[in-house]
This record gives C-alpha cells, structure tokens and sequence, in this order.
C-alpha cells in the first residue's frame, strides 16, 4: 500500500538549482514515444495501394479521426488534423501501459496531462487569435457585459486545470481501485477484470475524451 | 487518556475519507440509474438496436462515474496520509478536503447521466445518428464534470499543502471554509452543465445536419453554468491563501465560515437555474437551428441576471473576508456574521432557480418565433426575473443589517 505515495525520483543539478524528475512517469513516457515512432515508420515504409497490415492499421485510425475533425473545424483549420490522432496515440497509449504488469501509465502523474492540457490550450488560442484576429478574439472576454472579464479569463484558464485533472483522476483512480482489491484478494481472479475495465476501456473513453475536448477548445475558438 | 495532535488528524482524516465517497458516491450512482433506465427505454421502442444502445449505455455509464472515482482517489488518499507531527489545523483540512470532494461529486455526476441516457434514447429513435450521438454523449458527460474537478483540486490543495503557516485560531474555519464553498457550490453547477449535455444530445438524434451548431451552444450554456461553481473556487482559494495570523480569533472564524457558506449554498440555485436556461436554448436550436443567433444572446442574458444571487453571496463573502472586525468574545459579534453567511446562502437558492426557469420558457418560445416576439420576450423575462429575485435582495439586506447595523 505505499506504492501510493513513493515516488521514484531523479536529480539534476543545474547551477545551484536542483531539478526534480519523476523517472518512472519519463521512462514510461520515452517507452510510448518509441511505440509511436516505430509504428510510424512500419506504417509509411512501404506505402502501397494494396496496404499491408500495419498501413492498414494506420489507415483505419487515420479515417476514423479525419471524420471528426472535419467535422468539428472549418477548411482553413485542418491542418491541426496531426497534432489531434498524435495526442489520442500518446494519450491512448499511456493508458493501455498499466495493463502490462511492471509498466506504468504516464498519464498517472498529473504532470504528463497537465502539459497536454497546457500544450492544447496555447494552441486554442493561437488558432483563435490567428482565424478572427486579435480584435475579435478580445472582444469575447467582455461577452456578455464587460464586467464578465475576469470570470471568463478564470474559465477559461479552469479548462486546462479540467481537462488535465480529468485524465489524472481517472487513471490515477483506476490504478488506486486495482491495487487496493489486488492487495485484498491476494491477486487471485478480480485484478485481470479491473485491468480489463480500468485500464482498457476506461483508458480508451478517457484518451478519447481528452482529445476530442482539445478538439472542441480549437474548434469554440475558431468559430 | 491523552491524546496528541497526531491522534486528532487521523480522526479527521478518517472522517474526511468517509465524507468523500459518501457524498460522492451519491451523484455518480443516481446519474448511471438515469441512464441505464433511459436505455431500457429505449431498447423498449426500438429492440433491433439493443446491441448499439447497451454499449452507449455502458460508456455512458463509464464516464458518468468518474466523479465518484475521483471522490474515491481523494478518500484512499485520506485513509493512507500520513499523519505524523502534524498541527493540529491539518484535522480541520483534511476534513474540508473530504467535503469539498464528496459534495462537488454530488451535482457532476448526476448531471453527467442526462447526456448518457438521452443518447441512449437517440439511438434508439435515430439508429443513423449513433456515432454522432456517442461523441457528443462523451463531451457533454465530460463537460459536466468539471465541476467536481474544481472540486478536486481543492481537495488536493487541503490535503497537501503545509497548514502550519496558518494560526489554529481562525485558520480551522478558514480550511473547512474553503472546502464547503467549492464543494456545495459545485452542486448546482454540476446538475446545471448536464442538462444543456442532454438537451444537445436529444437535439442531435432529431437534427443531425445542426449538430455543430447544437454542441457549440451546448458548450457555452454549459460553461455559463459552471460560473457559480468558478464564485466558489474564487472564495476557497482566498480563504486558503490568506494570511489569517493577523486577525483576531474570535469572532473572525464565524466570518470565514459565514464567508464559504454564503457563496456556497447561494451558487446551487444559480447553476441548476442556468442548467435549465441553457437546456431549453440547445433545444430550441435543435428545433430551428437558424434561431441560433437571437436564442444564443437572449440565453446568456437571462443567464447573466439568474446569476446575480450568487453574485449578491460573493459580495458578502468578500464584505466577511476584508472587512476588519474588532476582537470580541461576545455572543452576538460570533453569530451575526455567521447568520450573515447563512442568510444569504440559504436566500440565493430559490431566486437562481426561479430565474433560470423564467429564462428557460423565455428561450423556449423565442426559439419558435424569433422574427416577431425577440425583443418583447426579452423585455417581460426582464421583468419577470426581477420580480422573482426580490426574495434574494431581501436576504442581501439582512445580510447587510446584520453585518453592519446590529
């Protein structure tokens, strides 16, 4: 029960600065870059019109976001198209890691969704500023009466502070719930369900919910 | 028998994890109940889809329990802090850190079952509408949980942030402060920012060539929503990161406290008001999508006004935080401040209802004639809300005489 609270650290040393790093949640995160990028590379090696299965697989997934965000953007904001399947795979990934015995998902230390809540948010805004302009963009703070300024730049903010802990609290949740019963049914019969449950299908809904609402943070920005 | 200061935090901490997941398990429950009725509803009217909607269902169901899974993280949390040295102010924090988990879980999790169950209903009545009304399910249920995640984040904040700054005496009521404010205030936003989820969702299934325009009004009716939660978050956070050393202990903890409960118990009605304001707009553009415009401005007036009792309970919050009080033990410089809070908590409920709801008809009609009755409707909802929230000045003003005058 104290795998809740022990942290594995790193420290590095910068000119009197001491930097903390959270090795596992880095290691684990490096691991799912190098899934990405060799599947990348096995998907595009050789691209025929006859797919093979890994372009196949590649290609499966690409259609099925390419709907959504046409859906979800105008002509000129498509090209965000990428940034949103890769931050689904990292994401995705990240939850399916804790299902491997002795792997870790990154997504369970709140500093992995932070910075893609962080990244997704500076980028709503940059589309926002760049489609209407920085008149028109302003302009929205003070809808619908100037005085509403404040309470929408605080909801505005709230958005990342939402959709980071929403991620966390739920991998973090899940990852709790299957080592508290693994630790009282001695690992016998229930933990590969709650893996099944928590980590597969909750780590699907979630990735996706994360990423269709980074989405959806572009899109209320552009329109 | 002694006991320590370590003894009394594990209490509390017990305690607090017996808060959070009492009160948080109650949301998520009553919205999955919703949602699994719903379904069999709908497998009722239309069985050859009862593969499709049981699946909806399921994920519905996934996403409408996170609010009790995060309420479960903070209790385990609790259960398993360690308590050792700590002061004796960490008791009332992690108390407040168990309150403000389970009382904000309430709202968010009910709430996060409309959009479930009304897509499990689209299914069944619009098969073609399926993936469409899944994904805007997802967001809508994930929307709705943000208050809860404020409500986390205080949590977190209670429970890992060094308290010994802070002096016992009025620090106790500050930390229990902060979490009723953002924990009740969540209540009301979170049912609120649901409803306008399962109106869109509806709205979809019958509509489905509207459907980006029904979700963006979907998000801003349930971001408007969430306002009264965000007064909430706005309040603990100044109770938790002011320095209180300097004030005189009595009678500035029945400030505090007065302080939380006000905008606390005065932002449930305001949410659930503007939850049904936002409800009838995502309806009414489902029905007439090129209405968008007028019905989109005249949602977030009404909203904006249903919004002025929680406004009227900061404001007192903000009089029982800055205004300085003279040290004192009598009874009545305790309990004036306290009714104060009470008062205008209690007087904000029924005022952000009423006005949401006249809001909500308001919307409703001027969805179907937005040519010829926009500008009159808008005039008599006017009116008619500030009718309706006379109820609210008047706790405003024994808010203000008993702070002030007695």
């Amino acid at each position: 029960m104290n795998d809740l609270t022990n942290v594995p650290h790193w420290y590095l040393s910068l000119g009197g600065l001491t930097l903390e790093f959270n090795s596992e949640t880095l290691i684990m995160s490096w691991l799912v870059m190098a899934i990405i990028i060799a599947f990348g590379w096995l998907a595009t090696r050789k691209l025929t019109f006859l797919p093979g299965p890994w372009q196949t697989l590649g290609e499966v997934m690409v259609s099925a976001f390419e709907g959504l965000v046409n859906d979800a953007l105008d002509e000129g904001n498509r090209h965000y198209f990428p940034l949103i399947i890769t931050i689904f795979l990292f994401v995705w990934l990240s939850n399916m890691l804790g299902v491997i015995p002795g792997l870790s998902e990154p997504t369970k230390d709140l500093n992995t969704p932070l910075a893609y809540g962080i990244l997704g948010f500076f980028i709503a805004h940059y589309a926002g500023i760049k489609t209407k302009g920085i008149k028109a963009y302003l302009n929205e703070y003070i809808q619908p009466m100037f005085f509403m300024a404040p309470l929408n730049i605080i909801g505005e903010l709230s958005k990342v502070v939402s959709i980071s802990f929403r991620l966390y609290g739920n991998i973090m949740g899940g990852s709790i719930i299957i080592l508290v019963v693994s630790d009282l049914v001695y690992g016998l019969v229930l933990p590969p369900l709650l893996n099944a449950f928590f980590g597969i299908f909750v780590g699907t809904i979630q990735a996706f919910v994360f990423t269709m609402l980074t989405l959806v943070y572009i899109s209320v920005q552009t329109k | 028998m002694a006991f320590s200061a370590d003894i009394w935090v594990q209490a509390a901490a017990y305690l607090g994890a017996g808060f959070a997941i009492g009160f948080g398990a109650i949301g998520a429950a009553l919205g999955e109940g919703y949602a699994a009725g719903n379904a069999s509803r709908a497998i009722g009217k239309n069985p050859a889809m009862s593969g499709a909607i049981l699946k909806n269902m399921l994920i519905g169901q996934a996403v409408a329990e996170s609010a009790g899974i995060f309420a479960l993280v903070i209790a385990m949390l609790l259960a398993f802090i360690g308590t050792e040295g700590a002061p004796l102010i960490k008791a009332f924090a992690l108390m407040g850190s168990g309150l403000a988990m389970g009382l904000s879980a309430i709202g968010s999790g009910a709430g996060s079952g409309f959009p479930a169950a009304e897509a499990c209903v689209g299914i069944a009545e619009n098969p073609s509408t399926q993936g469409t009304l899944t994904t805007n399910m997802l967001i809508g249920s994930a929307v709705s949980q943000t208050p809860a995640i404020f409500g986390m984040v205080v949590a977190f904040m209670l429970m890992f942030i060094d308290w010994s700054g802070q002096p016992l005496w009025p620090g106790w009521a500050a930390v229990l402060g902060a979490g009723l404010a953002v924990g009740l205030a969540a209540i009301g936003s979170g049912v609120g920012s649901g409803m306008p989820a399962g109106a869109a969702t509806a709205g979809i299934a019958r509509q489905p060539s509207a459907a980006t325009t029904i979700r963006t009004n979907m998000l801003i009716g349930s971001a408007v929503s969430q306002t009264p939660a965000i007064f909430g978050m706005v309040v603990a956070f100044m109770l938790m990161f002011i320095d209180w050393s300097t004030s005189p202990p009595w009678p500035t903890w029945a400030a505090l406290l007065g302080a939380g409960l006000a905008t606390g118990l005065s932002a449930i009605g305001p949410g659930i008001g503007n939850g049904f304001t936002a409800q009838e707009a995502a309806a009414g553009i489902a029905r007439v999508p090129e209405a968008s415009g007028p019905v989109t401005t005249t949602m977030l007036i009404g909203q904006t006004v249903a919004q002025s009792t929680v406004i009227y309970g900061f404001l007192v919050s903000l009089i029982l935080l800055f205004i300085p009080r003279e040290a004192s033990e009598a009874m009545t410089a305790w309990v004036a401040p306290l009714s104060a809070g009470i008062c205008m908590g209690f007087g904000g409920i029924g005022p952000g209802v009423g006005e949401g709801l006249a809001a909500a008809y308001t919307v409703n009609r001027i969805a179907k004639f937005h040519e010829e009755q926009s500008v009159l409707l808008t005039r008599v909802m006017l009116v008619g809300q500030a009718v309706s929230e006379s109820t609210g000045i008047y706790s405003l003003i024994v808010a203000l005489l008993l702070l002030f005058v007695i």
